[in-house]
């Protein structure tokens, strides 16, 4: 069952109507595929509509236009199967200050879905994975952050989800914690799992990403490998890479005025 | 049940663990009430030792004063005060003999100023205090307590002496008896302090539960964490709910244990010799009752939770709802408020005198579930209008707005029309309560008709710049409609007769006063015949049909199936007929009419339908030639149904719907996103 195991966007538009700004096409009709044991990036400065595409994932928006499936669920028709097979973490997602840690673990495997018997067993093998045993029982409030980071992700992957969504995990944290991450999310990926993982930060995208989707004003540039990106435009860095994709799109743009 | 228990069990314990929330919901009023209990307590027994420690001083003036001194001294001779069973502390007085006496009063060097008047065989006293200070407000109304006693003796005395056959006191007695028993006045206390007791403690325990469990949650930012977990959106708000319900009524338990705790240690003293007993039925009856209460109170503070953006905003808005709350639930305390009336369609309001009538064992069967089900419907719409407002995007999404909102427009009318029509309604009830007697018939006719569906209309056109033609369905109709209507109109005012006495046979009955005080209200005027079929006829045929089966059904439509439209606008124009036995014929009126302008595209049609029906219900009575005891035989109704179902195969036979209606409007964004 390969194909289900897969996210697959299809000419996905999202438009919000804001008071100030008016109509705004936050998602421009994109397309892109992620398999199981992949890490997928959505790569682009802030606005280009990184976070609307992944709240799409995570069923918090609906799509205005096109369709989108996780694991054989569709986001508009079935959003909980969605949203069972997905764990979701991003910078603003918080965890509830008054459980604590193993609390926290055994309640999202069991909204979640996670077969209740599994679930002391699921939490036990957490807990360990992700070295945070020690404090498994003080409350979520009294952790540092870098504590909480590990709780927040162990959370994410609680039900055991196919999919995994990181939407700018790395915002905030200091070094040491972002290279922590990064070890987690490639660990992640080797157990098989389909990742999403959005992110502004460029070594950041050549360092964790399989593929790589350069993201601009709502519609995907150029999508491929690091090393099909450097062939394509004959540049080493993702950074160049990326710069000049941008500039290739304003340039369609002005042709387009004239 | 079983999706949503951990959720509920993580709700409870969340709000287990909230120090503020066990601060504010149990302990304070488990400290501050026996608190506030013993401060009064402490504050009544110091105001009477001051009474007693105080000496009043007072001064005489006027006329014959050695008369007044010789009254003052037997009103305050000891042996008598202490005879009488005066509950009061006993109070001390002393004379001064000053000059100017009431400047003196006006300094505050004297209590009370005793002054004679009156001629010399008729003398009397006049007690001067000032009201502003308790000492020498106290001071007098003792004075005059003790003065009034003396005169009482002495009027007896005298009678006496002048001969009267019996003790005065025994002259014409009256002695008042309460039958009632101990168990009914308990029963009719407990029946108007139930509700709103239960209201408040779910009020305050539920928004501290409410604002914990949504407001806060966005503001930590942990909803969007469990947006996206696997629960359906449904599950989260009755999980929600649940928790505060269940917050509150622990609440409920808990003050009511305490309240009991302090009745039986005698701390508070209930008024002497009452009771309470209630039927295990009536118990449970009441129990039920006040469950869509705690429903709807919990989903209404959480919808108000989840518009908000964080606690203080929270704070600003809680106030508003606890006052309409409130107000709602006092109607139970109204005098002479039966549940057998609108009152039983009003949420919250209908609870109250529910539980009062059910509490003194009276049990109208028909308007509790009435009652219960208008409460329990405002609770569940709430809670879907509180999952309706979990859709994230307006959540997280600060910006998104509706996108009709900024065009305005047409695009925007169809979401505002309701509230255009509930304005109208809170308007046309306001005049007719208030004005109406002042403006008599023919002025009502003319502000509720002209002025508020007219102008209101015209209104509504001119703000969302709508097209006039389309939107009152002015064009010609089939000219079969007319044939149509003039059979329709007859059957049906027949037919709604049927249908109401129907109702009042098998449902609930309408009393006779009621339908009696109507039909003078119609025709007490005596109006010429031209007015009336002018002012009662045609003008409700016009306007009436502008509003409701133009803007309204025209606003709907695009909202509403066919036959739901019909439904819903018939419902609205039924709410206008203020008397409740109007409604349901009313609406099925309006159905009938919402009906006639689908199938005929037009709205004159229902105008002339509507002008006869009025007309067939007011000439015949207005000539003489039916009273209010005439019935129809039953052949009668059965022809009526016949007629009226010959009328809408005439008008669906020969139908030409309005065009384009139902389809958004070609400026709906959505719409023309649909069509790129």
């Amino acid at each position: 069952m390969k194909e289900d195991r897969t996210v697959e966007v299809r000419g996905l538009v999202k438009t919000f109507w804001d008071r100030g700004r008016g109509r705004i096409q936050a998602v421009d009709g994109i397309d892109f595929v992620c398999e199981p044991g992949q890490v997928f990036g959505l790569l682009g400065a802030n606005g280009a509509g990184k976070t609307t595409t992944l709240r799409v994932l995570a069923t918090i928006l609906e799509p205005t236009e096109g369709s989108a499936t996780v694991d054989g669920h569709d986001v508009r028709h079935d959003p909980e199967g969605v949203r069972r097979s997905i764990g979701f973490h991003s910078a603003s997602t918080a965890l509830y200050p008054r459980l604590t840690a193993r609390e926290t673990l055994r309640f999202f495997a069991r909204v979640n879905g996670y077969p209740e018997a599994r679930i002391e067993g699921r939490v036990d093998a957490l807990l360990d994975r992700f070295g945070i045993r020690r404090y498994a029982d003080a409350r979520v409030d009294t952790l540092s952050s870098g504590m909480k980071q590990k709780v927040a992700i162990a959370r994410t992957v609680a039900h055991d989800p196919p999919v995994l969504v990181f939407d700018e995990p790395s915002v905030g944290l200091d070094v040491v914690n972002a290279l922590e991450l990064r070890r987690i999310v490639r660990e992640l990926r080797d157990l098989g799992k389909a990742i999403i993982f959005s992110t502004h930060v460029m070594p950041e995208a050549e360092r964790v990403c399989d593929r790589i989707a350069i993201m601009h004003r709502g519609r995907i540039l150029s999508e491929g490998t690091l090393e099909e990106h450097r062939a394509r435009t004959g540049l080493h860095y993702l950074e160049d890479i990326f710069v000049a994709g941008l500039e290739g799109d304003e340039e369609d743009d002005l042709g387009d005025l004239s | 049940m079983r999706r949503i228990r951990p959720l509920l069990a993580h709700e409870l314990r969340m709000l287990a663990r909230d120090t503020r929330m066990l601060l504010i919901a149990f302990v304070l009023p488990l400290v501050v009430f026996p608190a506030l209990i013993l401060v009064m307590r402490a504050v009544e027994r110091g105001e009477a030792e001051r009474m007693e420690e105080t000496v009043f001083t007072y001064a005489v003036s006027g006329e014959r004063e050695d008369w007044t001194r010789a009254l003052l001294l037997a009103a305050l001779d000891e042996a008598e005060a202490a005879a009488t069973d005066s509950a009061g502390p006993r109070m001390r007085f002393e004379e001064r003999q000053v000059e100017q006496p009431d400047s003196l009063l006006a300094a505050e060097h004297l209590h009370v100023v005793v002054e004679g008047f009156g001629a010399a065989d008729a003398p009397g006293v006049r007690l001067h205090y000032r009201a502003s200070s308790d000492l020498s407000r106290a001071a007098a109304s003792d004075l005059a307590e003790r003065l009034e006693r003396v005169r009482g003796a002495r009027r007896d005395s005298a009678l006496v002496a002048a001969g009267l056959p019996v003790p005065p006191d025994r002259v014409a007695e009256v002695v008042p008896r309460n039958i009632a028993g101990a168990e009914r006045e308990g029963g009719a206390l407990l029946g108007l302090a139930l509700t709103p007791f239960v209201l408040l403690l779910m009020l305050t325990g539920g928004s501290i539960a409410a604002v914990d469990t949504l407001s806060g949650e966005k503001e930590r930012g942990t909803l969007e964490t469990l947006l996206t977990t696997g629960l359906a959106r449904a599950d989260i708000v009755r999980a929600k709910v649940l928790a505060i319900v269940l917050l509150g009524l622990v609440l409920v338990a808990v003050n009511t244990a305490n309240l009991l705790v302090y009745l039986g240690l005698g701390v508070i003293e209930l008024p002497e010799h009452l009771a309470l007993s209630l039927t295990a039925l009536d118990t449970l009856l009441v129990l039920l009752l006040l469950a869509p209460l705690t429903v709807l109170v919990a989903s209404a503070l959480l919808l108000l939770s989840g518009r908000v953006d964080g606690y203080k905003e929270f704070q600003i808005a809680f106030f508003p709802v606890l006052l309409v709350f409130v107000a709602l639930s006092v109607a139970g305390m109204l005098p002479g408020m039966e549940l057998r009336s609108a009152i039983a369609f009003v949420p919250v309001a209908g609870i109250g005198v529910a539980v009062r009538e059910v509490v003194l064992s009276q049990h109208d069967w028909p308007f509790l579930l009435i009652t219960w089900c208008a409460t329990a419907g405002a609770g569940y719409g709430l809670t879907r209008l509180t999952e309706r407002s979990l859709s994230a995007e307006r959540l997280i999404g600060g910006g998104a707005v509706d996108p009709a909102e900024l065009q305005g427009g047409p695009a925007l009318f169809p979401r505002r029309v309701l509230r255009w029509f509930a304005v109208i309604w809170a308007l046309f009830f306001t005049v007719s309560l208030w004005f109406g007697e002042a403006l008599g018939i023919r002025g009502q006719v003319f502000v509720n008709l002209v002025v508020l569906f007219g102008g209101g209309t015209a209104l509504m056109i001119r703000v969302y710049r709508l097209d006039p033609v389309r939107v009152l369905f002015l064009r010609a109709p089939p000219p079969a409609a007319w044939v149509a209507v003039l059979i329709g109109a007859p059957a049906a005012y027949l037919a709604g007769i049927g249908l109401a006495e129907l109702i009042d046979a098998y449902v609930f009955p309408v009393p006779e006063s009621v339908l009696e005080s109507f039909g003078n209200v119609l025709l007490g005027d005596s109006l010429p015949m031209w007015q009336l079929l002018l002012f009662l006829a045609v003008l409700p045929g016009v306007f009436e049909e502008i509003a409701f089966r133009g803007v309204l059904l025209h606003g709907l439509s695009a909202r509403l199936r066919p036959v739901t439209l019909c439904l819903v606008v018939g419902a609205l124009f039924g709410l206008f007929h203020v008397a409740l036995f109007r409604i349901v014929p009313t609406a099925f009126l309006g159905v009938l009419l919402a009906a006639t302008v689908l199938l005929t595209g037009s709205v004159l049609p229902a105008m002339l339908w509507h002008a006869l029906n009025n007309a067939i219900a007011l000439v015949p009575a207005h000539l003489g030639w039916v009273d209010a005891d005439t019935t129809a035989p039953g052949w009668a109704y059965v022809a009526a149904v016949a007629g009226l179902l010959l009328a809408f195969g005439i008008l669906y036979a020969t139908r030409r719907p309005p065009p384009g209606l139902g389809r958004p409007h070609p400026s709906d964004p959505r719409a023309a996103a649909a069509m790129s």
